[in-house]
């Protein structure tokens, strides 16, 4: 990717691929929580947090409750088969202190939540967390922690999966990390010579431009295309979002840190490249085993699961292949057809679909009102910068079939 | 040929006009009463780049074929929508409506269909869905003289 041998990209190549990442972009937006729904998320945590310490239980007096996980990183994807999206919540309860048990603070954050008639209503019990289901909205799913003694970078601890103990997490400091990370910002060969041509005064340049950046835009686009892969599969062994994300933001800051890049796609591909690199083989019982550290605490190990089912670093092998050659099929794919039939694979088409009716649709509106044109170089546009552009006259296909 | 009082243009200015556009690249010629004009035509930047060859003979209708890619082997064993046939041309407007007609330039009509044209296959191409419109024979009265034209269009 860095190579000073490699031929460069002609105008055609790099024009194509601004369009391509800015349809993966769209999909990106159509994926995302939408922001009217997060602000009811916001208003209603808002609400239960407010409840929780209001209660007299001495564990909840002081309680705190706030965003993790992909709604507080901007990483939320919709999921496939159900409206309502996933939104974590941390209930941190500063008052506990490390002696009490994970089934005592949780079963104290259950009650508390029983006591309201609404929320007793739409309360699920989750095996480490409490679900409130805002149905055909989110759910909002709230894991009680209480203070990391150990931790110096001021960690906390979460109940383990069978609530017998107390597992070591760090949500607010991984979302530094994480948000640390996304504002990284790659190196484009493309940039520079758009400015170049620019100053030339030759007609615009498509240079990328993406308020969310491109490492949000990765780890959404993976996990979409994680839970198109998977959506057949019911063994559980998908690489969870966590390894996901982590191992994305690992990368990307390598990659950005270090390289110079083409344009924003290879950015997103060489991200994509590099992430099994950052998976560590630590020896665990005298086997070589598993590991995808949470860098903001120590002893999390996200991959934890790994090393007790080994069909699961199989299955994120065989995905991350899978994946690596999609999104180079999405880079190098010419034809509309062809990038059509690629994103449908990648992201499914009930994502695809509208994204690329919208270009067709607002193509087709300015078809009507006259005021499509063909430019040099850019061939059929909206765009009024367009330089030395001819207007499409109206016309009625025809013909023998 | 004339038409509604306008003046047919020549050949020659077709050429000129092909020749002086910005938006047309290629090259061609006139040579006995037959324009030929070659150029590649890439509706956006996400389609392939297609090589596309006009042909207007004097006082005729103008002929667009797609050389390469081939448009058959695209499509497979599907009957590509809005096309004459034997040989395969695209059919960009309607005829007898003045959509075209001699007194207008190839390079503001033709040409800017060719892109559409291809933009739409390409679409229907992955979805079978024709969305650019038009109109197929026997969905339109077609006016008596019109009839005539496609009759020697079809003898071509």
């Amino acid at each position: 990717m860095n190579s000073p041998f490699r031929t460069p990209l002609t105008d055609g190549e790099l024009r194509r691929r601004a369009s391509v990442f800015t349809l993966l972009d769209e999909i990106g937006d159509i994926l995302d929580i939408t922001r009217s729904q997060f602000e009811r998320a916001k208003q209603s945590y808002n609400a239960v947090g407010d409840w929780l310490s209001g209660s007299t239980d001495p564990l909840l007096v002081k309680t705190l409750v706030y965003l993790q996980g992909s709604s507080s990183l901007g990483t939320a994807v919709k999921p496939i088969g159900r409206d309502e999206f996933d939104i974590d919540l941390i209930c941190f309860c500063a008052a506990v202190s490390f002696g009490v048990s994970p089934q005592r603070l949780k079963a104290a954050v259950g009650n508390r939540l029983r006591e309201h008639k609404t929320y007793a209503a739409i309360l699920e019990e989750k095996k480490r967390c409490w679900r409130l289901n805002y149905a055909g909205d989110f759910h909002l799913d709230l894991s009680p922690t209480i203070a990391n003694p150990h931790c110096y970078n001021g960690g906390e601890l979460v109940p383990d999966r069978k609530l017998h103990d107390w597992h070591p997490t760090n949500p607010k400091a991984y979302k530094k990390l994480f948000d640390a990370r996304a504002a990284l910002q790659p190196r484009l060969t493309q940039k520079m010579v758009a400015m170049k041509r620019d100053q030339a005064s030759v007609e615009p340049f498509p240079a990328y431009h993406s308020a969310k950046g491109v490492l949000r835009r990765v780890v959404q686009l993976l996990k979409r295309h994680r839970d198109v892969f998977f959506v057949n599969n019911t063994d559980e062994i998908a690489p969870i979002s966590v390894i996901i994300t982590t191992l994305a933001m690992q990368s990307y800051a390598y990659c950005v840190k270090r390289h110079v890049f083409e344009d924003a796609l290879d950015v997103l591909i060489e991200t994509i490249r590099m992430m099994p690199h950052f998976i560590e083989h630590p020896i665990i019982d005298g086997w070589a085993g598993y590991a995808v550290w949470n860098e903001t605490t120590s002893g999390e190990n996200f991959a934890e699961g790994w090393n007790k089912d080994a069909r699961k670093p199989k299955a994120f092998d065989v995905w991350h292949a899978t994946a690596l050659r999609d999104f180079e099929a999405l880079r190098d794919g010419v034809g509309h057809d062809v990038l059509t039939q690629n994103m449908q694979r990648s992201f499914g088409d009930s994502v695809t679909k509208p994204v690329l009716e919208k270009h067709l649709g607002n193509l087709g509106g300015a078809r009507k009102s006259g005021s499509l044109l063909v430019a040099p170089a850019l061939g059929l546009t909206t765009s009024k910068a367009a330089a030395s552009p001819t207007s499409v006259p109206s016309n009625t296909f025809f013909g023998d079939q | 040929m004339q038409r509604g009082g306008k003046q047919e243009m020549t050949l020659s200015q077709q050429l000129l006009f092909l020749k002086s556009n910005p938006v047309v690249g290629g090259s061609g010629e006139v040579s006995r009463h037959k324009l030929t004009w070659t150029t590649q035509v890439q509706p956006t930047p996400l389609a392939r780049d297609y090589t596309v060859r006009l042909i207007l003979k004097e006082s005729e209708t103008p002929d667009v074929f797609v050389d390469n890619p081939s448009l058959t082997e695209l499509a497979g064993d599907r009957e590509i929508p809005h096309v004459y046939l034997n040989p395969l041309r695209l059919c960009l407007y309607l005829p007898g409506t003045g959509e075209w007609h001699g007194s207008k330039r190839l390079d503001q009509t033709i040409i800017p269909w060719t892109f559409l044209w291809l933009f739409y296959f390409e679409d229907w191409l992955a979805t079978d869905d024709w969305k650019g419109g038009g109109k197929h024979p026997g969905e339109v009265a077609e006016p008596k003289g019109n009839r005539e034209n496609r009759r020697r269009v079809a003898r071509l």
